[in-house]
């Protein structure tokens, strides 16, 4: 009796939290199919009715370049810290001595928390000299370079896990380091692309801060930065505000769901040996 | 085809010596084991060999070839060596099929695609993996694994090939199916075979030579016939047999026995002259014997009471069906027999056991070496 008892508190608090959870979801998919008028008259979670895709027009109309610049930069940032990231794995972990892998990996390890904030100045410079301020190919040389740390972190992890006896076995049967990374350890990785890809789509394409300080018109400026400027000067679109937030938001969940049964896979993968 | 040679061969690991000083000549066409317990350096000498392992000292030749000179900066990498090897693991590579596989060391010499073919399918007939072509290696059972990794091994037609204990992840029977298998492949091919195994009886059963390493030296080098009849020392006595071959504490006499405490046992009058020679009478020995040159009395040819028979307790009983290991104690001494199966010896039972003493050892107390 009192073991149900408890289930039933259990239970209780458990729906409380999803409840407290979900609300801020709700408050922004309902909010952002309501009317300008709706959003000044109800309060942030009375149902939208009748509901409208106004706000949705609107907001796509203004993010649609910014979403653009966002899938260039993401997609091709995304494929050269991965790449980079794997060839640098497989150098750490199968072809250096094991010392001194080691000690580059701490080091690696400090680029991955290395925080933003500390190096935003020379960045811009970096970048401006470069001549790819306010550009696409500035903002992917700038997520290529950060992410590198994390995805070689990733990949050299995977590596390790890869049996020394069969990169000795390439080796004995004839191949250099490059052919034994294209032949025998590129076709074993797709779990550790996968699990690399999705966390960099993710970070790179949730970004503001890179974004905000590396560009400054619409040309270059990411999904994440025109968000932000959605609200208006005088008053505040709630519903547009929401709507964009949704919309923003989209390219990550779909990501996650078309891979995210490999991402599963990938985290257990060499967890057990065969 | 060629021979391999080591001279002077030494490998350290920080402080750690891994391989001592090896000396060591494997002839053209050869099957040489390298035998020995784990981490005596076997399976590094093997490495070394491949090129996996740089030296820190010495040569090493493969056929006339310095492939390995530390002090001469020479250092061949595996590729270029012109060897093949199975592992342990095998180390199939996973996302490729068995004829992939096999055919992965001839693509990366760039050999004609017709060429590839004929001699994959020339390999998996003779290695009866004809049907297992288009398999990938985790549908197979750890026997077609092995053989897989066999006929990647077999299909460069290599110098040499270096094995590091491919049996061993096999069940029992399997084992001695392959060992016959292996064996009878490698004089077909006719190819130097080094062999590295901790199993005696893989390397008895398998090797023409064999050397017996032991913390990382070369303890001996001989047929399966000389290690077994002519030890070197107390380790290779001991390491190979089963069971290993009894050690005793013993004085020489003045007149010619070997006072074992318990007993004497008379020497044969060569054997006595070898000791008188190398003035070993009156001094400490080890002796050895082997449990199989201990009888039951019943059994035994030539009983002499008082110069090769002593009377021992049955302790326990090993009945391995085809024979009985019998472990004995006379006093504080305890020994192993190896007896007929056909003996009624009972344990807690007193016999009259005979030492066949044309088979006796005897080895330095202080150096271990034998003396005979």
């Amino acid at each position: 009796m009192t073991k149900n008892l408890s289930r039933a508190l259990l239970y209780g608090v458990l729906i409380f939290l999803v409840f407290v959870y979900l609300l801020p979801l709700w408050s922004a998919i309902t909010t952002s199919m309501k009317s300008t008028e709706q959003v000044a008259l109800t309060t942030p979670v009375t149902p939208a009715f009748p509901p409208t895709l106004e706000a949705y027009k609107i907001a796509f109309s203004e993010l649609k370049r910014p979403i653009l610049n966002s899938l260039a930069f993401t997609v091709f940032a995304t494929i050269f810290s991965s790449v980079l990231g794997s060839l640098a794995g497989f150098t750490l972990a199968k072809l250096l001595k094991g010392s001194t892998s080691k000690k580059l990996l701490m080091i690696i390890t400090f680029g991955v928390f290395l925080p933003y904030q500390a190096i935003l100045i020379p960045l811009v410079r970096i970048i401006s000299n470069l001549g790819l301020y306010n550009t696409i190919p500035g903002l992917i040389l700038t997520h290529t370079a950060y992410g590198i740390p994390i995805t070689t972190l990733l990949f050299a992890n995977y590596y390790y896990e890869i049996p020394d006896e069969l990169i000795e076995a390439a080796k004995v049967d004839g191949a250099n380091p490059f052919s034994i990374y294209l032949r025998v350890v590129l076709p074993i990785s797709m779990p550790a692309f996968v699990v690399t890809a999705i966390y960099q789509f993710v970070n790179i394409w949730n970004d503001y801060l890179f974004g905000v300080v590396l560009t400054r018109g619409e040309e270059a400026m990411p999904a994440t930065v025109k968000l932000a400027n959605l609200k208006g000067s005088f008053v505040a679109n709630w519903n547009v505000q929401m709507a964009g937030a949704l919309i923003v938001a989209l390219p990550t969940l779909l990501i996650m769901i078309a891979l995210g049964k490999y991402l599963i896979r990938g985290y257990t993968a060499g967890a057990v040996k065969e | 085809m060629a021979g391999v040679r080591l001279v002077n061969v030494w490998k350290l690991f920080g402080d750690f010596e891994a391989v001592k000083d090896l000396n060591l000549e494997i002839k053209d066409g050869e099957f040489m084991v390298l035998l020995g317990p784990s981490g005596c350096g076997k399976t590094t000498t093997l490495r070394m060999i491949a090129g996996l392992e740089e030296p820190t000292k010495g040569q090493i030749y493969i056929g006339d070839t310095l492939v390995a000179d530390p002090e001469k900066g020479v250092f061949v990498p595996p590729k270029d060596r012109d060897i093949a090897m199975v592992f342990q693991s095998y180390a199939l590579y996973p996302h490729m099929t068995v004829y992939d596989n096999i055919a992965f060391p001839l693509k990366l010499r760039k050999l004609p695609k017709d060429e590839i073919d004929k001699r994959v399918k020339e390999v998996a007939e003779m290695l009866g993996l004809t049907e297992l072509l288009n398999r990938k290696p985790r549908e197979l059972s750890g026997g077609q694994r092995q053989r897989v990794a066999l006929g990647r091994a077999i299909v460069r037609k290599p110098k040499v090939f270096l094995m590091d204990e491919p049996l061993s992840n096999l069940d029992a029977k399997l084992r001695v199916k392959m060992r016959a298998e292996l064996k009878k492949l490698q004089k077909q091919l006719g190819v130097t075979t080094i062999y590295v195994t901790h199993d005696q009886v893989e390397a008895m059963t398998m090797g023409d030579r064999i050397a017996v390493i032991n913390q990382g030296e070369l303890q001996q080098v001989g047929t399966p016939e000389e290690v077994y009849d002519k030890p070197a020392n107390t380790f290779v006595a001991g390491f190979i047999g089963s069971p290993p071959m009894n050690f005793m504490d013993a004085t020489v006499t003045e007149d010619g026995f070997a006072d074992l405490g318990e007993f004497r046992l008379k020497f044969l009058p060569d054997q006595f002259e070898v000791l008188q020679e190398k003035n070993l009478v009156g001094k400490d020995i080890i002796f050895g014997i082997r449990p199989e040159d201990i009888y039951d009395a019943l059994f035994a040819q030539v009983k002499v009471p008082g110069e090769n028979m002593a009377r021992a307790m049955v302790e326990i009983i090993e009945n391995l069906g085809g024979e009985k290991v019998v472990h004995l104690r006379v006093g504080n001494l305890t020994f192993a027999g190896k007896f007929p199966a056909e003996s009624k010896v009972q344990e807690g039972q007193e016999i009259d056991i005979v030492f066949d003493m044309k088979k006796a050892h005897v080895f330095d107390k202080t150096t271990q070496k034998a003396i005979f």
